[in-house]
């Protein structure tokens, strides 16, 4: 039964980046109403005529850009890119202007524009086909999932966040005491309020709020909440009278305040200390209902909910106490959620429309006496929307300290674009170790990939969702408490006393719903009525049996968005209920994926509801106890650990050293590499697909989109040449195109309009007219009378590719040098020193000011050569050490000469078994002229694979005689070789290569600069110096520290110790403060330490050189 | 022989100019090794070469009104001896209304300097077991035939023998 055909149709149809894609559609269709419908109408409050400005519905319009003389076009995402401009959409709203209740006007109006996610249901490409995409230029195999802002592509990473509603207790030591705590982020959209109950040492249970600064009694906070007495307290909480004993302290602290009266006066005493009695009881009625338990409600009505909720917290925490349940798993992933672009755009958005309105009512209540739908659209300034948006998703800046929630797209190659995109960020604080957080939890199976994850500050905090994973979509709670009551729940009201005694506490989206006695039945039905299509597929049911009897069973409903959904086949009696003919059926496209859940022989299982499944990974091990089975095994990866043939042979972390590299490797990005206007951007010439491939290379257009090229490798020792992990390469490779790339650099200059009516100018700047900045002729030399280089055109270093001057930066500039006349400057912009390269394409387009702007891209080629990066896929890297001409090479009895000898010395400490196999079977698939597939567990063996290459005649382990090309002598032993899939790195010698002698300085501290793009030098730090003494090789020191560096001389007066200056009258160096006296000595010292002394003196230190004579 | 020297007059194919290039000089050219000599030996000293170094290939293709693949077949020689060892090597895939016109021009040349002038696609010298015995083994790439190639090693091992024993004064 082949079911990669499921994982298969999942991805097809989903799309790589349907996570973003769905929250963002979700936001445009409902969110963004939501929000509007929430704030509702204003009140322009006036003592004339006031009047309420109510809002209706919100209309998005098409991706449009409004031109400089206000003339509208849609535009395509290729056009952002290529102008610099924005994707975005404008947002209309309905408004109607009401008098006294009657209906005055109603008109739609523009209130601002938002960022259009590329791909999404508001994007022009959505609904083309992929003949129309090629046409209109743009790739059909792009993902979509992200913004252009400003001509960049920005995506807005998936962040994991703890599952909001849901109660954690924990028991935490402090100083030897045990604190048991039950938290809860009540959270609704855009605001979050934490909750936390504790029992300290001495039994007594107590609220923390946020809006409260002292912690509060659990039972003032019950009676305040309208639960009177103490026996009804108690059976909120629990009926079991082991738990209500542990209530006994918490009651005696209590004991003065009996009604809810009573309570208010106490809340509003604690957090509203020394205000007036009626402040005081509002503030405490607000806390009741915005401070506590938010989720549940925000009015009076909702109290009784609250109370309820409060209650199970509470029992939670004293089961926790008793023993009877395990403190909760913060990494359990069934209590986490990632919220992905929709959610993102939400949060801000609802702050930039409520400036919005808060502006316009502010405008019109201050213009006062007109009134009219002419007066309100003057009023709204759609720029707070469409600037707050623009600027948050292109900075990445999301307020309230969220920094960094948006990235730059990764294009480096096509892997690269799609492992970003469906990559989720914690916002755990990286600077702190959180052990546990970094730790690959049992509950990621499926959901998380193992491997996939940064090394060092970041690892295991960012991490990429496997290929098998999906992401939930909200869906209705009230539809599936309907279900749940038609099934038999009682609610918290309803409930009879046995009901809830011995009942499963059932709960719905972080709402306590109430009671059922037959909890696992309760949960069978439900889920048979969703496997029937009754309820949605996302919903997941998940029962939570305690350890020990006497708690109470709790049954979680989660209809939320953002879970890490998985599927997996139902199991029954020990047989799949898929058959072959279903896959058969999908295999032909007559079934889609979907209809396995409809059919009920797939679900689709949250972290939480696996915990009721009995999962096997395969048909072989199948039981009658099993529920269900693994879709696919190897869908467990992500999609950078997907491509890597048998990762199952190799140790865990080379997989993960190969996720990271294979981001950095080579390839054919787009096939729109004609036209992009990236800064940066590399293209391999000749890219293959691998001979050894896996399951996920055509899913994720791996064969379309290589990143590599098979090469002949021998793992044999070459003259040292190969030591620490270098490699050699075969000269005629190279000459034929191995390895061959190219580097794109693009350089923009737009024209730019300043106050007065000066404008930048694009031209050859002329030595003639006095230009400030002139570079001298010959670096104008490839630049034509409209200020832009000829395409084609040879370039290097300071080479101006568009010649631009601008008017001078200020006005005070004219006086100055007024005899000359107004001069301007050169703001021409050169190609970058130390880069060469071809022009390659030239743009010339206008900005959305009107501006105009010109993109000159240079290609480089790049012919590898000694000390560019190379790696297989299996994390194995090294730079080239030789280039070696193929006679020279060793050779097979059959003249197969290897393009890349490795060294023997790369496998025994890293145990990278599957390069073996997958050289082996490299070599099989070139006998055979077919692929092979090295899918991680189900991938051909090294056994079958021998039996290929002992069919073609070669030995099955791989090896063969050889022959050294030098002196044609045999070698002693048998030679490793196959063929390897092999990736270029863009870590290339010819862009880091550099040497200084003498060179440009530092304003301030007269250092060297440091870098290769200012021409820096190399330090000579800390640890070299400590060599140097180390050998007291003091004269060298002296000479790397001092006189090769920024040796100054100094006068200091040998009595004070001061510095001293020259007197140009006097001719000669005084003391400030002993004048005549003084005598005054040179001294060689470090320029930075002179700084020092002075930077010293302004801080009123007054550091004395104590000077003596050599002796 | 292999294309060395490319004047591109116009490309409006996806390939770059130095790509092109590149892909011309990998074709093998059937050569005569009698007719040419290497451009270094030749007192013409030209860039471009003159007929007794050289041999100029034209290419002149466009697709007009479909997608065309350009194959070696359509370089026009001014030799007709030295042309393309197949007509079968793609060389670019024009789209509609690309064109391509260049002048190649070939050039003998050493396998040691660039892979394009290896005549042999595999070289293979064996042990044969017995004492100072080997076996050569070669696979001609069909510019050179076999034994051609392998009399022309022979003469330049000896010249290069002959040229050692003068220097060192034993001739
Ligand atoms: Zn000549």
């Amino acid at each position: 039964m082949d079911t990669w055909l499921i994982i298969e149709d999942i991805l097809r149809k989903e799309g790589i980046a349907r996570q973003h894609l769905n929250s963002y559609n979700e936001f445009i269709e409902r969110g963004i109403q939501s929000i509007v419908d929430e704030i509702g109408s204003v009140e322009i409050e006036s003592l004339t005529n006031p009047y309420k400005i109510r809002f209706g519905r919100v209309k998005l319009g098409t991706p449009r850009v409004v031109e400089i003389d206000g003339s509208v076009s849609n535009i395509l995402p290729l056009e952002g890119r290529l102008r610099n401009m924005s994707y975005v959409a404008p947002i209309h709203l309905e408004m109607v202007v009401e008098e006294n209740g009657i209906v005055r006007e109603q008109q739609t109006q523009h209130v601002g524009d938002l960022p259009v996610m590329v791909r999404s249901d508001l994007c022009a490409l959505s609904k083309m086909t992929e003949q129309q995409l090629i046409d209109v230029g743009d790739d059909p195999n792009d993902p979509g999932g992200y913004f252009i802002v400003n001509g960049s592509e920005r995506v807005i990473v998936g962040l994991e966040d703890l599952s909001p509603n849901k109660i954690i207790v924990d028991m935490e030591k402090t100083g030897g005491n045990e604190v048991f705590k039950s938290k809860i982020y009540s959270s609704i959209v855009g605001y979050r309020a934490k909750l936390e109950i504790s029992m300290k040492k001495d039994g007594a249970i107590n609220i923390k709020l946020p809006s409260s600064p002292v912690e509060l009694p659990l039972v003032i906070i019950m009676k305040a909440l309208g639960i009177e007495t103490d026996k009804d307290i108690a059976n909120a909480i629990s009926s079991h009278s082991e738990i209500q004993d542990l209530l006994e302290v918490s009651f005696e602290k209590a004991t003065e305040v009996h009604t809810v009266q009573e309570a208010l006066v106490y809340i509003g005493n604690r957090v509203a200390h020394g205000m007036v009695e009626e402040y005081r009881l509002r503030k405490a009625e607000s806390l009741l209902d915005w401070g506590l338990l938010p989720h549940l409600g925000r009015t009076p009505n909702e109290r009784y909910d609250k109370s309820m909720f409060l209650g199970e917290a509470v029992s939670k925490l004293l089961e926790l106490k008793l023993g009877w349940i395990d403190p909760d798993d913060k990494d359990h992933y069934g209590n986490k959620v990632i919220k992905f672009a929709g959610q993102m755009i939400a949060d801000l958005f609802r702050t930039a429309f409520r400036n919005l309105i808060r502006d316009m009512k502010y405008q019109l209540e201050r213009t006062g006496q007109r009134r009219g739908m002419n007066v309100v659209g003057a009023a709204i300034r759609p720029g707070i929307i469409t600037d707050k948006l623009r600027n948050a998703i292109a900075t990445g800046n999301w307020g309230r300290g969220k920094v960094g929630v948006t990235q730059l797209l990764d294009r480096t190659n096509y892997l690269s674009t799609l492992s970003h995109l469906r990559r989720i960020q914690s916002p755990l604080s990286r600077s702190q170790p959180n052990f546990e957080a970094r730790d690959l939890h049992a509950t990621h199976f499926g959901r998380i990939c193992p491997n996939e994850t940064p090394e060092g500050s970041n690892c295991g905090l960012v991490k990429n969702i496997a290929l098998s994973a999906i992401i939930s979509v909200s869906s209705s709670a009230s539809e599936v408490i309907e279900r749940l009551t038609e099934l038999g729940v009682k609610t918290t009201k309803e409930a009879d006393q046995t009901t809830r005694a011995d009942g499963c506490r059932i709960f719905v989206d972080g709402r306590f719903l109430g009671y059922v006695l037959d909890g696992e039945g309760l949960v069978n039905q439900f889920r048979q009525q969703r496997r029937q299509g009754n309820i949605h597929p996302h919903v997941s049911i998940s029962y939570v049996r305690p350890k020990n009897e006497k708690a109470v069973g709790r049954i979680y409903v989660d209809v939320a968005a953002g879970r890490v959904l998985r599927p997996l086949l139902i199991v029954e009696g020990g047989q799949p209920l898929l058959t072959d003919e279903t896959i058969q059926r999908i295999a032909k496209g007559e079934l889609s994926w979907k209809d396995l859940i409809q059919m009920g022989v797939m679900d689709l299982v949250d972290a939480n509801e696996e915990e009721n499944c009995y999962v096997t990974i395969d048909q072989k091990s199948l039981n009658r106890d099993h529920t269900h089975m693994e879709v696919y095994p190897s869908a467990i990866f992500g999609v950078t650990a997907s491509m890597i043939p048998y990762p199952e042979h190799n140790q865990s972390p080379r997989n993960t050293y190969e996720s990271a590299m294979a981001k950095q490797s080579l390839g054919f990005p787009a096939p729109t590499y004609g036209y992009n206007t990236l800064v940066r951007q590399h293209l391999l010439v000749y890219p293959q697909p691998s001979l050894v491939a896996t399951k996920s290379t055509p899913l994720l257009n791996l064969d379309q989109r290589p990143t590599g090229q098979n090469a002949i490798v021998a793992v044999l020792s070459y003259e040292g040449y190969n030591i620490e992990d270098a490699i050699i390469v075969n000269k005629a490779a190279i000459d034929r195109g191995f390895a061959r790339s190219f580097f794109y650099r693009l350089y923009e200059g737009e024209a730019k309009q300043y106050l007065g009516g000066m404008k930048d100018n694009f031209e050859i700047p002329s030595a003639e007219s006095n230009i400030r900045g002139y570079r001298g002729e010959k670096y104008y030399r490839l630049i034509e009378s409209d200020g832009v280089v000829m395409h084609e055109s040879v370039v290097s270093g300071g080479d101006v590719v568009i010649g631009r001057t601008s008017p001078p930066r200020f006005m005070e500039e004219y006086k100055e040098f007024e005899i000359k006349g107004p001069y301007r400057r050169d703001t021409s912009i050169a190609v970058r020193p130390s880069e060469t390269g071809t022009v390659d394409a030239v743009f010339m387009t206008q900005n959305i000011e009107g501006g105009q702007l010109f993109k000159v891209r240079v290609r480089d080629m790049r012919v590898p050569e000694i000390g560019d990066k190379f790696a297989s896929r299996h994390g194995q890297k090294g730079v080239v050490g030789l280039v070696v001409d193929q006679e020279d090479m060793p050779y097979t009895e059959d003249g197969i000469v290897p393009d890349v000898i490795i060294n023997p010395h790369a496998f025994p400490s890293r145990m990278t078994v599957g390069q073996f196999i997958e050289s082996m079977a490299g070599k099989a698939a070139a006998l055979t002229g077919h692929p092979i597939d090295g899918s991680a567990f189900t991938g051909e063996g090294p056994e079958d694979i021998g039996t290929i290459l002992k069919k073609f005649g070669f030995n099955s382990t791989g090896k063969e005689v050889m022959y050294d090309g030098r002196t044609g002598r045999k070698y002693a032993v048998e030679i490793f070789i196959g063929v390897v899939y092999y990736q270029k790195l863009h870590h290339m010698v010819a862009d880091k290569i550099h040497a200084r002698a003498r060179g440009q300085v530092q304003m301030l501290t007269k250092q060297p600069t440091e870098g290769r793009a200012r021409g820096g030098g190399l330090r000579f730090g800390e640890m070299e110096r400590d060599c140097l003494i180390a050998y007291g090789a003091a004269m060298v020191l002296k000479d790397r520290l001092l006189d090769e560096a920024d040796k100054t001389k100094i006068h200091v007066c040998e009595k004070c110790g001061l510095i001293a200056f020259h007197d140009i009258r006097q001719r000669k160096y005084v003391c400030r403060i002993d004048g005549e006296q003084s005598q005054i000595s040179t001294v060689s010292i470090a320029y930075a330490f002179k700084l020092l002394l002075q930077e010293m003196m302004s801080l009123n230190i007054a550091p004395r050189l104590l000077v003596k004579d050599k002796v | 022989m292999a294309i060395d020297e490319v004047v591109i007059l116009e490309n409006s194919s996806v390939l770059y100019d130095e790509l092109m290039a590149h892909r011309l000089g990998l074709l093998p050219l059937k050569t005569d090794l009698e007719r040419y000599i290497l451009p270094e030996q030749c007192d013409c000293r030209s860039p471009l070469g003159c007929p007794k170094c050289r041999v100029l290939l034209v290419l002149d293709a466009q697709a007009r009104d479909r997608v065309v693949t350009i194959y070696s077949g359509e370089l026009v020689s001014e030799d007709k001896e030295v042309i393309p060892i197949s007509d079968k090597i793609p060389i670019v895939k024009l789209a509609t209304g690309q064109k391509v016109k260049l002048e190649a021009y070939a050039k003998l040349g050493r396998g040691k300097d660039h892979a394009k002038w290896q005549p042999v696609s595999a070289s293979v010298l064996t042990e044969t077991g017995k004492e100072d015995e080997f076996e050569l083994y070669i696979e001609s790439v069909g510019s050179l035939t076999a034994p051609t190639i392998l009399s022309k090693a022979a003469e330049i091992l000896h010249d290069k023998l002959n040229q050692f024993a003068t220097a060192k004064g034993l001739a």
